[in-house]
């Protein structure tokens, strides 16, 4: 008989006749595994939700923030205040020459009733320049124009996931009322989806865009909470910079807004993931610390149990290194199915979650669980193996 | 080239235990003792006299305090606990009044538990023997189940199988019946003579009940860790 097939057996056999026991004392590892996956996942989902707003936007573009957004390396706290910049900023913007796209933000959330059932959505305000600067593009109908935002007009256009859930589908929305807020605004174009939400990314396919002079009618400050402006590709990005800041200093100070690359957020975004791992790695060697005594406790337990099994191994010409292996493989089988549940029970967590955030597991986090769920099993259950390996034949045989 | 005339040898083996600082208590003092092969020799005395402490030194699960044991030409003082796993594995069989076989394999894993841990190239497929040896036994039809679920002389039937499977040069058995019926044990004793027999293997029974003595060509008597003579 296979000398390995047969040692794993005799573990995984003891398992099965005491399978609470198996549960409990692996418990400690489920859960520590359970924590530091998911909260892996939800960090990626973060990162990549991050990332993913700027994946979009191209070299040459620019965001202009109220408040300073990055301090010395790390998000400045005055970007959270809640100041706005408003129409005299755009007309300003407009007139800067270097700037060939601008796009003023503003957001709107509410019911939306379509024709066959109604949502809590979120709508975009911004300009025509908006889908050029972020990278949509049209599958049905059109775009909002110039007209539109000087008209006002009560135009939409939808995300396909949106238009699919509130009409049926992308054809059907087209030309139809939505009413949000009470107030009626006509769809007149789906985007092509951009994939993101569900897996990852920001659902961008479940937003509706529309006219900044339409988001007014919600909004009687007519305020906008950032710009994103596309750069003149023959101007180096530096010298866009100095032109927005000389146009916006003429009414800001210079702590009173920001002028930010995409790069530069995802380079904060990066030193602050590099922190959350520290601190998660800190989090999961406590935990597995205790899921690993957990198993070493239970181990000795097992050793003593066996003893004059040992006894009667060693009878038959089991080697203290075959002793040693036996009870190593059950620590590190027990240790591992821990691991391996708190991934499955990850797993399920982060499908769940990914209906409201987009969490994922990676591979390098399945490798993680799974490796370092062995190796507990190997640092934790060496000392009761090396008890059971030196028990005395004789001794071992005449224990009752 | 002279000839081996024993398998087994002990001269001068002593067994002692430290009770305390100043007490030394002798399961066993100055014992010497061959066994030869083809040989079945009983071993036999009142309970505590060092029966089983001679019989695991016999089986080398003990080492002697004093004294030297010598096998075939190997004395065991020099071997490492590799080798004496080794053999114990392929040279001796063991056979215990408690069965002791492992509840939680059944009767076919039991008996294939030695070949685990062998060591050497074997010339046979162990399988195959155990399930001829199983048939031969007529426990085949037991082979899947647990050792919980058969009757006292059929788990020492399957302790007999898993000492034969290696192919022992030397069977111990320690109080093989004393955990049966006289009927039961009677029969166990018979399989042992049989494989004694017609087998050839060398076996040493140890009990405190002299009609099994009796089965043994030759009877060793203990009595508080001295032989005496017979
Ligand atoms: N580890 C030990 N420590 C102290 N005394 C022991 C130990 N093992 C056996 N003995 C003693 O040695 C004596 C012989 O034991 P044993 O060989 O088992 O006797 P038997 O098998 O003839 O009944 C007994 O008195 C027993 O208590
Ligand atoms: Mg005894």
């Amino acid at each position: 008989m296979n000398y390995a097939l047969f040692i794993i057996k005799s573990a995984l056999e003891d398992f099965k006749r005491s399978k609470m026991q198996t549960f409990l004392t692996s418990l400690g590892i489920v859960i520590g595994v359970f924590a530091v996956i998911m909260l892996m996942a939800l960090g990626l989902g973060l990162k990549k939700y991050i990332s993913d707003q700027f994946d979009s936007l191209g070299k040459n573009t620019l965001f202009i923030a109220p408040g300073k957004v990055l301090q010395g390396g790390s998000f400045g706290v005055s970007s959270f205040l809640g100041n706005r910049f408003d129409i005299r900023d755009l007309n300003r913007l407009s007139r800067v020459r270097s700037i060939v796209g601008l796009a003023p933000m503003s957001s709107k959330s509410g019911e939306a009733k379509g024709s066959i059932k109604s949502d809590y959505v979120t709508i975009f305000f911004s300009s025509s320049d908006f889908a050029d600067i972020s990278g949509f593009s049209i599958d049905k109908g059109r775009l909002f124009d110039k007209a539109d935002v000087s008209k006002r007009a009560k135009v939409l256009v939808a995300g396909p996931k949106i238009a699919e859930k509130l009409f049926g589908s992308s054809v059907d929305a087209i030309d139809k009322k939505v009413s949000i807020d009470n107030v009626n605004f006509t769809i007149i174009g789906v985007l092509k989806s951009k994939g993101g939400g569900g897996f990852g990314g920001p659902d961008y396919d479940s937003y509706f865009f529309g006219p900044y002079t339409t988001g007014f009618l919600f909004d009687p400050q007519k305020q906008f909470t950032r710009f994103a402006v596309k750069a003149d590709p023959n101007v180096s990005i530096e010298q866009v910079k100095d032109d927005i800041n000389r146009a916006m200093l003429q009414r800001y100070k210079e702590d009173e807004f920001s002028i930010v690359e995409p790069s530069e957020i995802m380079s904060v975004v990066n030193s602050i993931f590099g922190i959350m791992n520290i601190v998660l790695v800190a989090i999961a060697s406590i935990s597995l610390l205790v899921g690993g005594i957990g198993i070493m406790n239970i181990m000795y337990v097992t050793v003593s149990d066996k003893t004059r099994e040992v006894g009667i191994r060693r009878a038959l010409g089991a080697r203290k290194k075959d002793i040693l292996m036996q009870f190593l493989v059950e620590s590190i089988a027990l240790s591992v199915i821990g691991g391996a549940v708190g991934l499955g029970l990850a797993a399920i967590g982060v499908f769940f979650v990914q209906n409201y955030f987009p969490a994922y597991i990676d591979l390098l986090s399945m490798s993680l669980a799974l490796g370092v769920s062995s190796s507990i099993g190997i640092i934790f259950g060496v000392l009761p193996a090396k008890k059971a390996a030196a028990l005395e034949p004789v001794e071992a045989i005449r224990y009752e | 080239m002279p000839e081996i005339m024993f398998m087994i040898k002990l001269s001068n083996v002593s067994k002692s235990y430290q009770v305390d600082e100043e007490t030394t208590f002798f399961a066993l003092r100055q014992v010497s003792l061959e066994i030869k092969e083809k040989e079945f020799v009983s071993i036999t005395g009142p309970s505590g006299s060092g029966k089983s402490t001679l019989m695991h030194l016999i089986g080398l699960l003990d080492k002697p305090t004093t004294g030297e044991i010598i096998i075939g030409e190997k004395k065991i003082s020099v071997l490492n606990d590799d080798d004496l796993s080794s053999l114990r594995n392929e040279f001796v069989g063991f056979v215990f009044q408690q069965f002791n076989l492992i509840s939680k394999l059944s009767v076919l894993e039991n008996i294939l538990l030695p070949t685990v841990y062998s060591r050497k190239e074997l010339n046979y497929d162990p399988q195959k023997k155990a399930v001829d040896l199983l048939n031969k036994f007529g426990l085949f039809d037991k082979k899947n189940s647990f050792p919980n679920k058969l009757s006292g002389g059929q788990q020492q039937r399957v302790a007999i199988l898993r000492a034969l499977i290696m192919e022992p040069k030397l069977i111990l058995a320690d109080e093989p019946t004393g955990n049966l019926d006289s009927k039961t044990g009677h029969e166990i004793m018979r399989l042992l003579k049989d494989l004694n027999e017609k087998e050839k293997i060398t076996v040493a029974v140890v009990t405190h009940e002299a009609d099994i003595a009796a089965y043994g060509r030759r009877i060793v008597r203990v009595k508080d860790g001295k032989l005496v003579k017979s």
